[in-house]
């Protein structure tokens, strides 16, 4: 872990999910860490302009990671699993081949934009406090035990896989959000689709092949008695969260299980203050012997 | 030392003077006459060089005859003996055992997924046929005459589709693809791959009809970017890639009807109008203005939770300008680009 970031937080956190962003700056204050704001970058593309405009998606990725080279600061801090994916592909890119650098460069010095060198990297923030000093520093301000709360792990694909751009642990057997969950002191719950796809990027092109997706996670995770799931990305979050009414008419049973993000799920054990978690913005709400075991009072956030 | 009872490890201990390792596998058995599974598990002695699928030669040679796998070449070029370890497909020929030994791990050996199990190892591999051949596996260059000579393909055009050549057809991909599991009909990372391989051939000349093929049901867009093929594949095909390839191809060439082509366009657009995504655009554009009427009582649900933000005034970066002069520049220059071709033995011929 770092002491400062070029904070990206992604479309998603900064419009529909402003939970996440609210419950991530909460977590970096307690943790000491200075999130830079990027005021002036679009979004990552979401894998959506790599398929349709690559040439295009690696320009708008020079320009990003530039924007943090000028800034000074030599980590993008990142907390969706698909802005991780696409900034790591596009600097893998640019950083193996010269002439592609040197072409986009010139082509953003026509337009006026910051151009890159090649030195900046992006970090998930699951996997900067599930290792390391991160991973000290975080068990150092996680005050509460969040004993009895039952919490389903879920990745997602693209903090995982492919390895090579990603490679922070094993993508078949991961354990950082395992380490986490136990650091809050609750208890981590084990199930097959923990490391499989939530169907979200195709959830509106083809919904009834992304909810046969959707509809794993959530039965195994209900099935092996999880009190919430918890996710390091904001699109699994929504998939998981939002679409679950669909999903459970699509699987024809009720799953009601609350989805965590990442750094509401640290925010509680760390003692944030509940507001900070907006969980009144959750499509599937928690309830109060969730609630109850997340140590949030009760009484506050049942609106609804 | 323990002695060697198969006789092909022991060429294979004989030429290397290899040390042996005890080796434990469980191996998932489906009998056809019974449609019953059940796991056995067996230990057996092998030199440390082995792989696992000498492991399952010596298991068959020495324990049961009746295990069923596939095997062919023993190099990972024939594509035969992919199957689940510990859950994964790979080639049984490519993995070492001697990792899983040091570690005290016993192995799970069990069938791809995706296919339907024949006996223990074995899958039906004719679905898989089945959507290689729907994608036209080979070159078609029309009405063309046949040349007497070879066409020549320029180096670097080669190299656009050299990844997607070293496919060995093994279905590793196709055993984890999330898309197929939930849509059998998928065309799936193996048949997409090898339609890019024809789509970025500078020799065909049926680029157009492929790719309106790969548009529509069960195409490019089912795809939900988990990502497993890239991780699965033995040969670094990486399908992933090539199905991203195959969208790009579509939007060379004005295929942007298909729902998951107008979703992409929503995110381009976004880019250069405003800098982040517009998601309240994001719905009535990918699926249509009268299926987002359906939807209304979904979206409702969402607005209640503040997940729908306000459509009148979307969010805007600074500087986006610079975005938006970037978007002309490369449109200006991708406008002048043609679709490079090979040239014609003739041609190389009068030339």
């Amino acid at each position: 872990m770092q002491e400062r970031y070029a904070y990206y937080p992604g479309c998603l956190a900064s419009l529909s999910q402003k939970e996440l962003d609210s419950s991530t700056r909460a977590i970096a204050q307690k943790l000491d860490i200075e999130l830079v704001e990027m005021p002036s970058v679009t979004c990552c593309g979401a894998g959506d302009i790599h398929e349709a405009k690559p040439d295009y998606y690696l320009h708008i990725s020079a320009r990003i990671l530039g924007q943090a080279e000028q800034m000074g600061c030599e980590t993008i801090l990142s907390i969706c699993n698909v802005c991780t994916l696409n900034l790591r592909q596009a600097n893998k890119a640019l950083q193996e081949d010269a002439a592609l650098l040197n072409r986009i460069n010139d082509n953003l010095k026509e337009v006026g934009a910051a151009t890159y060198q090649g030195g900046v990297d992006i970090r998930h923030l699951l996997w900067e406090v599930s290792e390391g000093n991160g991973y000290e520093a975080f068990k150092s301000i996680a005050v509460k035990s969040l004993e009895g709360l039952k919490v389903a792990p879920f990745y997602g694909c693209q903090i995982l896989r492919p390895s090579k751009i990603l490679g922070f642990e094993n993508p078949d057997n991961p354990q950082s959000l395992e380490r986490l969950i136990e650091a809050c002191g609750a208890e981590p719950i084990d199930y097959p689709a923990k490391v499989k796809c939530c169907g979200f990027p195709i959830v509106l092109a083809r919904e009834d092949v992304a909810l046969g997706e959707l509809v794993q996670p959530l039965e195994q995770a209900v099935e092996a008695g999880a009190d919430v799931i918890v996710t390091p990305c904001p699109l699994c979050h929504l998939s998981l969260d939002a679409w679950q009414r669909k999903a459970a008419d699509f699987a024809g049973k009720e799953f009601g299980i609350p989805i965590l993000h990442l750094a509401q799920l640290l925010g509680a054990a760390a003692g944030i203050e509940e507001s900070e978690f907006k969980f009144k913005r959750h499509v599937t709400r928690l309830s109060p012997e969730v609630k109850a075991k997340l140590q949030v009072p009760s009484a506050i956030g049942t609106e609804a | 030392m323990t002695e060697i009872k198969n006789a092909h490890l022991t060429t294979l201990k004989g030429a290397y003077d290899t040390e042996l390792m005890e080796a434990t596998l469980r191996i998932r058995r489906w009998d056809p006459d019974t449609q019953r599974a059940r796991f056995d598990t067996f230990t057996v002695t092998v030199p440390v060089t082995a792989s696992v699928l000498d492991a399952l030669d010596a298991i068959k040679d020495t324990h049961d005859g009746t295990l069923a796998y596939r095997k062919s070449c023993r190099m990972a070029v024939c594509g035969s003996c992919g199957m689940r370890i510990d859950g994964g497909a790979a080639l049984a020929c490519k993995t070492p055992m001697k990792k899983f030994v040091d570690a005290g791990h016993t192995i799970t050996v069990s069938p791809m997924g995706n296919l339907p199990v024949i006996k223990d190892l074995v899958v039906d591999m004719a679905p898989f046929w089945e959507k290689i051949r729907a994608v036209k596996p080979y070159l078609d260059t029309k009405d063309e005459e046949v040349p007497d000579t070879e066409w020549r393909v320029a180096p670097e055009h080669g190299d656009m589709i050299h990844k997607e050549s070293l496919c060995i057809l093994c279905g590793c991909c196709v055993s984890e693809c999330n898309s197929m599991e939930s849509d059998p009909d998928f065309l799936g990372p193996a048949a997409l791959a090898k339609a890019y391989r024809f789509v970025g051939d500078t020799r065909d000349t049926d680029t157009r009809e492929r790719l309106r093929d790969l548009n529509g049901a069960h195409g490019i867009w089912d795809c939900t970017r988990c990502y497993f093929c890239n991780q699965r594949c033995p040969k670094g095909v990486d399908p992933r890639d090539a199905i991203a390839k195959l969208g790009a191809e579509s939007f060379k060439e004005g295929f942007v009807r298909d729902e998951g082509a107008r979703h992409a366009k929503v995110f381009v657009d976004s880019t250069f109008k405003g800098g982040y995504l517009r998601e309240t655009e994001l719905v009535p554009k990918t699926i249509g203005p009268v299926n987002a009427v359906k939807d209304i009582p979904f979206a409702l649900q969402l607005a209640r939770a503040g997940k729908v933000p306000n459509p009148l005034s979307p969010h805007k970066a600074k500087d986006n300008d610079e975005v938006k002069r970037l978007w002309k520049l490369l449109e200006k220059e991708a406008k002048g680009a043609e679709r490079p071709r090979a040239q014609h033995p003739d041609a190389v011929r009068e030339g």
